[in-house]
C-alpha cells in the first residue's frame, strides 16, 4: 500500500449508542463503529448493504443538527452523534386481490383514509420514497402510480413505525405490488410451455448431454453460436 | 470530490469520446483461461486439504474453510439434545431458498419450522440486484440456457441439476408472478430481458437493480400469510442424528436469549446460504452479515461430501470507494447497459461482458501491475465509468435503471451519473458446496439442502441470474422431494458430532475457534451460552422479532 498518501480515515469522532460512549473512525458506518468496538449485538443487523432494514435506528444531536431516522449500516458516523436502536416489527398483510382498485384496496386495509397529511413517514423513509403522496394515491385508488412509488421500498417499517394514526403505508405499498404484479398476463410463460413439448427439444437434449464432457462442452460452446 | 484521484479521472473524461464505439478489447479463449489461472483468488494456491471427514485427504480448501472444518463444534460436551420442540420439516435458513421451500410445504398438511439466524429474509437473496435467469425470449431455449451456464461453468456443472434449473426456470417465473413478483416490461408489456456476462442472449429478468428485494419481500411477505412457524434469532450449531446415520434434527442457539434450542424433525432441509463472511484471503465481501458458511459445517459433520469446496465467485465489480461501501455490490447489468471498466491510464483492459472470473481476474492483473488507482484509505481498484451510459442510452437512463446505485452513492456525495466509481473485485458467491442428487437430497437420510449451500450446478463459476433462478426453483423441489419421501420420527442424538470429535482430537494441528463461524470476525461477536442451563431452558416457538417501539394504535379499541 502506498504510504505517501494520508489516510482520512485516521481521523476519530465521538458518539453514543444505546447510552455508550464510542469513538469510531470518520466516515464509517455506525454498525462498523460497533463492531470496532465489540457492541456489535447492540443493533440487530442484517445485509449490512442498506436494502434488509433490520438496523432502523433514531438519531440526535445535541446541538440541534437535524436527527430523524435511518438505517445503521449505510449512515456514517458524526462527531456528537446519539445513536438508539429502533427495531420495527415485521408485519403479517392482508392477502394480495387479483385487479386491485381503490375499493378493494380500502377493504383490505380500511385504515388508508386515517392520513392526516403530516408527512412523518416521508420522513422516516430512507430510501427517499415519497410515502405520503403515495398514500394520497392510494386513497385516489391510482394503483400503478403506488407501485412504482415502492419499488424501492425494503419493507424497513419505519414508515408505518412513526406513524401515530398507523396507517400501514409500506405494508399497503407492497400490497398494490403484489396485487398488480398477480393481475398482469405473461404470455411468454404460456408460450414456452408448447414449445417445450416437441421432439425435437429432446433430440437437442440428447446431443448435449449423450457425449463425454469435452464433447459436450464443444457442443455447448457451437449451441451459443447458433 | 476524489480529488485524489483527479489526474486519472482526467484521462478517463479525455478518452470517452472515442470509446464510445470502441469494441471490447479481444481475448480468445486459452488468454481467458490463462487470466483465470495466474490472476484468480482462486488459483493463487492459498489452500490446503483437510484430514478428517468425507472429503479428507482429497480436494483442496481456501485455509479459512479448512479451518472451521476440523473446529470442534461450540455444543458443550455435556450436552443432552431432547426435543423442545417437535416438527415435521425443520427449514434452516431464512432466505429465498429456505422461504421458497416453506412455501411449497404451506399446503402439504405438515408442521413447517423455519429457524433462521437473523431475521426473516435478512439474506444473500435480498441484496442480489442483477436479476434472474430463464429461457423465456423469442428466440432463446432452455438448451441455449444450459449451453450457456455450462460454458461459463467450465463445463464442470453437474449436468443433470442443471437441466432441471434451465428446464424449470419458466415454471419459476410463473410461480413467482403467480406470487405478486413484478418484473420490468417493454412498452407492450412483454418481459424485458438483459444481456449477462456470458449469457448468447439477452435472458435476464430484473426489477431495476432491485430484483433480490423483490422476489425476497413478496416472498416472505407470502410466508407471513402461511402456517410456518418462524423461529427468528435461531443459529443452526449442530445436527442431531439417530445413531444410524441418519438426521434427525438440529440444535438451535437463540442469539438473543443465548439458550440451546433441540428441534426434533423427520426431515431438515438445509438452506444455509454462503460463506462471503469468510472474507478468504482479506477479500471484502457483497454478502449479508450471516454469510459464514455454517451449512457446509454442519453437513460435514454429519459425512456429507462437498463439491468443489475450492470454487468461489469474485464478482468484479465490487465497490472500493468510499470506504463505508467498500465490497458492495454495483450490479452487472451495469455493463450489460454499457459501462467500461478502465485502468488509471482511461484503457480499457477487457471485454466487460466475459464471465464473472475472467473480468476479475483482469481486474486484479491491472491492479497488480500498476495500473489500478488508490483511495486515501490504501485500497486500490479501477474505474467503472457510469457516466458513459448517460452518453450513450440517453440521460436518465441511470436513475431509471439503477435507482439503487444511484440511492447508495448519492449518500456519500458521488453521483455515478457524473461520476465514475472505483471497484475491485469483492467475495461474492459460493460456487461449490454439499452434494446434493436432482431431489435435494445429500448423502444422509433425513437432510435435504437447497440454494447457494449446495455445490454442482454452477460448475466453478455461476453466470448472473443464475442464483435467484436456483433458489426459486430447488427451493420448490425440495419441498417436493421431502414430501415424497417423509421418513418417521428418530431419535435426537449426537452420535455423529461425537464422532467427529474423536477423529478430531487425532489432527496434529487443531485450530483454537469453534465453527460454525456465525458471525464476520470482524464483527468481534461469537457463540457464547448465556443463562440457565439448558435444560431448563423454555423453548419459545413464535418468538418473533425483538421488540418493537412502535406507538400504540389510537384507533386500536375501535
Amino acid at each position: 500500500m502506498n504510504s505517501s498518501v494520508e489516510p482520512t480515515a485516521a481521523k476519530k469522532v465521538n458518539l453514543t449508542v444505546a447510552g455508550q460512549a464510542i469513538q469510531a473512525r470518520e466516515g464509517e458506518t455506525i454498525i462498523h463503529a460497533l463492531w470496532q468496538a465489540g457492541l456489535g449485538h447492540t443493533i440487530q443487523t442484517g445485509c449490512v448493504g442498506g436494502v434488509c432494514g433490520a438496523c432502523t435506528v433514531t438519531l440526535r444531536f445535541k446541538d440541534g443538527r437535524r436527527g430523524g431516522t435511518d438505517l445503521a449500516c449505510l449512515r456514517p458516523v458524526e462527531e456528537g452523534m446519539e445513536v438508539f436502536p429502533f427495531p420495527v416489527d415485521a408485519l403479517a398483510s392482508p392477502p394480495p386481490v387479483s385487479d386491485p382498485d381503490e375499493d378493494k384496496l380500502r377493504a383490505a386495509f380500511p385504515t388508508v383514509d386515517r392520513c392526516t397529511k403530516c408527512d412523518s413517514c416521508t420522513v422516516a423513509c430512507p430510501m427517499g420514497i415519497p410515502v405520503m403522496d403515495s398514500v394520497l394515491r392510494m386513497q385516489k385508488g391510482q394503483i400503478e402510480a403506488v407501485a412504482e412509488d415502492f419499488t424501492t421500498c425494503i419493507d424497513c417499517g419505519l414508515c408505518r413505525a412513526v406513524c401515530e394514526d398507523k396507517v400501514l403505508p409500506h405494508t399497503m405499498g407492497l400490497w398494490v405490488r403484489r396485487s398488480l404484479g398477480l393481475s398482469l398476463d405473461h404470455p411468454a410463460l404460456d408460450q414456452t410451455k408448447e414449445r417445450a413439448m416437441s421432439d425435437q427439444v429432446e433430440q437437442e437434449w440428447e446431443h448435449l448431454l449423450n457425449c463425454d464432457d469435452e464433447e459436450r462442452l464443444q457442443r455447448a460452446k457451437a449451441l451459443r453460436k447458433g | 470530490m476524489m480529488d485524489w484521484a483527479k489526474a486519472s479521472l482526467e484521462k478517463v473524461e479525455r478518452s470517452r469520446a472515442e470509446r464510445v464505439d470502441q469494441a471490447p478489447p479481444a481475448i480468445s479463449e486459452d488468454e481467458a483461461q490463462a487470466l483465470i489461472e495466474e490472476y484468480h483468488p482462486d488459483y493463487v494456491g492459498n489452500e490446503r486439504k483437510i484430514h478428517v471427514g468425507p472429503n479428507a485427504d482429497a480436494d483442496a480448501f481456501p485455509m479459512e474453510l479448512a479451518d472451521l472444518l476440523e473446529s470442534d463444534s461450540p455444543v458443550p460436551q455435556d450436552f443432552q439434545p431432547n426435543a423442545d420442540i417437535e416438527t415435521d420439516v425443520l427449514i434452516l435458513g431464512g432466505g429465498g431458498a429456505g422461504v421458497t421451500a416453506a412455501l411449497g410445504l404451506a399446503d402439504s398438511g405438515l408442521t413447517v419450522h423455519l429457524a433462521t439466524k437473523l431475521r426473516l429474509g435478512d439474506a444473500n437473496t435480498v441484496m442480489a440486484e442483477g436479476g434472474i435467469q430463464a429461457a423465456l425470449g423469442p428466440s432463446d431455449s432452455t438448451r441455449r440456457h444450459f449451453a450457456d451456464s455450462y460454458v461459463g461453468g467450465h463445463g464442470k456443472n453437474d449436468t443433470g441439476l442443471l437441466r432441471i434449473l434451465c428446464e424449470e426456470g419458466p415454471a419459476g417465473i410463473r410461480w413467482l408472478t403467480r406470487l405478486g413478483a413484478l418484473f420490468d416490461q417493454n412498452e407492450d408489456g412483454s418481459f424485458r430481458f438483459r444481456q449477462g456476462g456470458g449469457t448468447s442472449t439477452p435472458r435476464v429478468l430484473a426489477c431495476r437493480d432491485y430484483t433480490g428485494l423483490e422476489i425476497m419481500r413478496v416472498l416472505k411477505n407470502a410466508v407471513m400469510s402461511s402456517a410456518t412457524h418462524v423461529l427468528e434469532h435461531h443459529a443452526a450449531v449442530e445436527l442431531t442424528d439417530d445413531g444410524q446415520n441418519r438426521v434427525t434434527g438440529a440444535v438451535l442457539w437463540n442469539t438473543q436469549t443465548g439458550k440451546l434450542v433441540t428441534v426434533s424433525a423427520r426431515a431438515v432441509i438445509l438452506a444455509t446460504g454462503g460463506s462471503g463472511q469468510l472474507r478468504l484471503q482479506g477479500y471484502a465481501t457483497s454478502n449479508h452479515m450471516g454469510a459464514t458458511g455454517d451449512g457446509l459445517i454442519l453437513a460435514y459433520r454429519q459425512g456429507c461430501s462437498l463439491v468443489f469446496p475450492g470454487s468461489h465467485q469474485y464478482h468484479p465489480s465490487g465497490s472500493s470507494y468510499p470506504e463505508a461501501l467498500v465490497g458492495q455490490l454495483v450490479t452487472e447489468s451495469i455493463r450489460s447497459a454499457g459501462a467500461q471498466f478502465l485502468n488509471v491510464n482511461g484503457e480499457r483492459f477487457i471485454d466487460e461482458m466475459m464471465v464473472r472470473d475472467v473480468v476479475a481476474a483482469a481486474i486484479i492483473r491491472e491492479v497488480r501491475e500498476g495500473r489500478g488507482i488508490e483511495t486515501p484509505a490504501g485500497r486500490r481498484g479501477v474505474w467503472l465509468d457510469t457516466p458513459l451510459i448517460e452518453q450513450t442510452k440517453g440521460k436518465g437512463t441511470l436513475a431509471g435503471q439503477f435507482p439503487g446505485l444511484i440511492h447508495r452513492f448519492k449518500r456519500y456525495g458521488i453521483d455515478p451519473v457524473t461520476q465514475p466509481l472505483l471497484i475491485y473485485p469483492t467475495l461474492h458467491y459460493q460456487n461449490g458446496g454439499i452434494r446434493i442428487d436432482a431431489d435435494c437430497r445429500t448423502e444422509r437420510e433425513g437432510l435435504w439442502a437447497a440454494g447457494e449451500v449446495t455445490g454442482g450446478l454452477h460448475g466453478t463459476n455461476r453466470l448472473m441470474g443464475n442464483s435467484l433462478l436456483d433458489i426459486i426453483v430447488f427451493g420448490r423441489r425440495v419441498a417436493d422431494g421431502v414430501q415424497q419421501n417423509l421418513p418417521e420420527r428418530g431419535a435426537v442424538t449426537l452420535s455423529r458430532l461425537n464422532r467427529y470429535r474423536q477423529e478430531l482430537k487425532r489432527l496434529a494441528h487443531r485450530p483454537e475457534t469453534t465453527a460454525p463461524q456465525l458471525y464476520p470476525r470482524v464483527s468481534g461477536m461469537t457463540f457464547e451460552l448465556k443463562g440457565i442451563p439448558k435444560h431448563e431452558a423454555e423453548a419459545d416457538a413464535s418468538p418473533g422479532p425483538v421488540k418493537s417501539f412502535e406507538p400504540p394504535d389510537p384507533f386500536a379499541s375501535r
